[in-house]
């Protein structure tokens, strides 16, 4: 109780925040509150994702038969640009950072709110527009030169590679601004006590994710800057034919798309570190080394873009630096792959939804880690660049790694987020389909690549046809597999039973106010002794009222609310 | 005596920065970390546009470059660009002077200084707008014209929003927005201009003495 007391001239000061919002559009269209913006990205995210979603659908259709034959080769380069457009730009990073980062980072931090609302909420709304401009671009010609857009065929492209551009720097900007916005959140607005060692890891990913965003972003809006300015005036940055350079459309795109991987996988191993230790009933094992080497990863993610451009024709004397960085790149990822196997080790394992998803984020994003490696070495490469391998290789992290990531969140957060349990049944049919289909529809594709079928075409030479095949029909089971988990979001928000404040017994602090949390997140700000992953120990929260699981509503008579706003 | 004197007006100062409520200072404090982060980000921004111009100039064997018609460009007037660059590194000198003028409480200063501060910021725009019509090289015509208009004119957009944010701060500063101790608007609107000035600072550098 000392500690409590002598931090509660410190208390007060946290009580700066708006006002609750008594109308409908305030409270869910406009609101300035994280948990809600956090909400509304989550929507908008998983709309994106579907959309993305039947387009890689559409993708593997056409590759059902060697001649093609689906969609035209034209609409065919559209759908395979969007697909990774929008699952990167509209999917992971918006549902990674803005989604889960908004609704769970300032709770666990013990905060009202992020330190921006009103950069918050422009933030979001620069989103769901983004994502209208990138998809409509299929009205007037889709981009066709991929996801990485290389010039000078983008330079050449259909209109919609204008629109394209005009999307990605808008999602940008608004990925500065939460980056930045977070940033301050995690570095200012922690509860007393919570030093940064004590802080839960899921902040440690969002606080080196926050970092990438905030930097490397700006960097993609001036590549895209310049590919608009080209596009539409004719300004030469990227023209060989008029003294600019291609090479340098990829030096400053891998600038920022290198590190964006990591914006993607960070806050993944953010979720996966919550998730072991909860359902395992075990502290973490190496929790300083987790976190560092999150931040590790952000710094030596700045080191390597140069490895996606091997074939570019750069000096080759770089070569060898980014292949040695990018293999040290790999440690601190095996630091934490080992760090979470000593987490499960001898652990009383609850075989939860979530817990599935984390396990299951394990096997596959070490298989496509390592795959990895292998790609970083210069020979290996130059053989494999350009081939179904780096698709395979991709999807592998991105799938295996971001999406496992993101499904183990909303099992593990569903219940804080929504007041209601999901079915745990559907939701481990919901995994082990998506598992077994995963697999079937990517692991072929590494062999394909080995063979030398090549990535982004319409048609291919017939004795790749099985693989092919069986990619295709495994990935409508894994299309089929993501119907259950819509099935149980939906059946739990309207059957779904009532959850309790803290249904899997974690110990982070989002778990020890009511479910949904209430407009003010805190009554009175606790403050924090401890790191919050010793398991069999009491709680490390002083201040935390009982009365702060039971009512959900501190504003109605008996609660005392905050003073409103300081200007 | 004159030492001390400024010495006594220099810890006036201090205190009144500390002493305000620590709910205004705790708000000081985030967002004086989220503004430098915001100035972060914009160095990246004109980073990324200095990387690419000195990209294209290394990949050429000339520079400034040689046309299709076999001439080479000439290069900028250094001359001109000195001149407008003293008016924009005086407004930097004027910025602080206002600034320190607002924490010594004195408040015609504060004034003047400002209105030096913006007179002197429109009067480089104005020598870049001058400057725009006589250069040598155009915005599409190589990539010399490129990275130029894009990056000064990046500069001078930044420029531009700076006079506007001076003239709101003047504004508001007369219209007792700010205190003699809560006044981070003008702290950020100094730092902004600032920055501006040290971008300046590399432009000149690279376009004009390179």
């Amino acid at each position: 109780m000392a500690v409590a007391a002598s931090h509660a001239g410190h208390l007060e000061q946290h009580d700066h925040i708006h006002p609750e919002p008594t109308t409908f559009i305030g409270k869910y269209i406009f609101s300035l509150d994280a948990k809600v913006i956090g909400i509304q990205y989550m929507i908008t995210g998983l709309l994106f994702f579907i959309i993305s979603g039947l387009l890689a659908e559409v993708v593997r259709i056409q590759l059902l038969r060697p001649e093609g034959g689906f969609v035209s080769n034209d609409t065919y380069n559209g759908v395979y640009s969007l697909h990774a457009s929008g699952m990167i730009w509209m999917t992971i990073i918006p549902l990674m950072t803005g989604g889960f980062g908004n609704f769970v980072m300032p709770l666990m931090i013990g905060a009202r709110d992020v330190a921006f609302p009103w950069l918050n909420l422009a933030s979001f709304w620069i989103f769901p527009p983004a994502g209208v401009i990138l998809f409509s671009s299929f009205l007037v010609g889709a981009p066709d030169a991929g996801w990485t857009e290389y010039p000078p065929v983008s330079v050449q492209g259909p209109p919609g590679t204008s629109l394209w551009c005009v999307a990605i720097f808008l999602i940008g900007i608004s990925s500065t601004m939460t980056g930045l916005n977070f940033m301050v959140t995690i570095i200012k607005m922690r509860a007393p006590g919570m030093t940064f060692t004590r802080m839960p890891l899921f902040v440690w990913a969002q606080l080196a994710t926050a970092m990438l965003n905030m930097v490397a972003t700006v960097a993609l809006s001036a590549a895209l800057a310049a590919l608009f300015i080209e596009r539409t005036f004719g300004v030469p940055f990227y023209d060989p034919g008029r003294g600019g350079s291609p090479v340098l459309w990829q030096h400053m795109f891998w600038f920022y798309s290198h590190p964006a991987v990591y914006i993607m996988i960070l806050p993944a191993f953010g979720f996966i570190s919550e998730i072991f230790p909860t359902f395992a009933r075990k502290p973490i094992f190496g929790y300083k080394m987790i976190a560092f080497s999150s931040i590790a990863i952000a710094l030596l993610g700045f080191m390597v873009w140069a490895h996606h451009m091997f074939t570019s024709g750069m000096a080759p004397w770089l070569q060898l630096p980014f292949m040695i960085l990018t293999m040290v790149i790999s440690v601190p990822t095996g630091i934490k792959i080992f760090s979470w196997l000593a987490t499960l080790w001898g652990g009383k394992i609850e075989f939860h939804a979530a817990m599935l998803f984390a396990l299951g984020f394990i096997v596959v994003f070490t298989f496509g880690g390592i795959t990895g490696i292998f790609l970083s070495a210069v020979p290996v490469d130059l053989h494999l660049h350009g081939t179904y391998f780096i698709p395979a290789h991709i999807h592998y992290v991105l799938f295996g790694g971001s999406i496992f990531g993101l499904f183990a969140a909303v099992y593990y957060w569903w219940p804080k987020i929504t007041g209601r349990m999901m079915n745990d049944t559907l939701g481990a049919w919901h995994f082990w389909l998506t598992f077994v289909s995963f697999n079937a529809t990517f692991l072929p594709m590494h062999w394909l690549g080995i063979m030398g079928m090549p990535r982004r075409v319409a048609q291919y030479r017939p004795e790749f046809q099985f693989w092919n095949d069986v990619c295709s029909i495994a990935s409508f089971v894994l299309a089929a597999s993501t119907l259950i988990f819509l099935y149980n979001m939906f059946t739990s928000l309207t059957r779904g039973k009532k959850a309790p404040p803290n249904p899997w017994n974690a110990r982070t602090l989002e778990w020890q106010i009511s479910s949904p949390p209430p407009y003010y997140n805190f009554k009175t700000i606790p403050a924090v002794l401890k790191n919050p992953y010793d398991f069999g120990e009491p709680l490390p929260y002083l201040g935390l009222g009982p009365s702060d699981k039971e009512d959900p509503h501190p504003t109605k008579p008996g609660g005392t609310p905050p003073e409103p706003a300081h200007a | 005596m004159a030492v001390s004197a400024i010495n006594a007006s220099h810890e006036a100062v201090h205190a009144r920065y500390e002493a305000v409520d620590p709910l205004y200072r705790e708000v000081r404090d985030i967002r004086l970390l989220g503004f430098v982060l915001f100035l972060v980000s914009d160095v990246v921004l004109f980073s990324m546009f200095i990387f690419a111009y000195l990209y294209l100039r290394n990949s050429v064997p000339n520079w400034p470059p040689i046309t299709k018609d076999g001439m080479q460009l000439p290069r900028f007037d250094v001359a001109f660009a000195c001149i407008n660059s003293c008016v924009l590194f005086g407004s930097g000198a004027t910025m602080h002077f206002a600034m320190e003028s607002w924490k010594h409480l004195n408040k015609a200063a504060f004034n003047l200084w400002m209105i030096a501060t913006i007179v002197l910021g429109i009067g480089f725009l104005s020598g870049q707008a001058y400057e725009y019509q006589h250069v040598p090289v155009t915005w599409t015509g190589s990539t010399m014209g490129a990275s130029f208009f894009t990056l000064t004119g990046m500069h001078g957009f930044h420029v531009f929003v700076g006079v506007i944010y001076l003239i709101t701060l003047y504004v508001q500063a007369n219209r007792g927005v700010y205190t003699g101790s809560k006044y981070f608007g003008l702290t950020a609107g100094t730092l902004y201009w600032h920055f501006v000035d040290v971008i300046w600072v590399a432009l000149f550098y690279l376009f004009y003495l390179m």
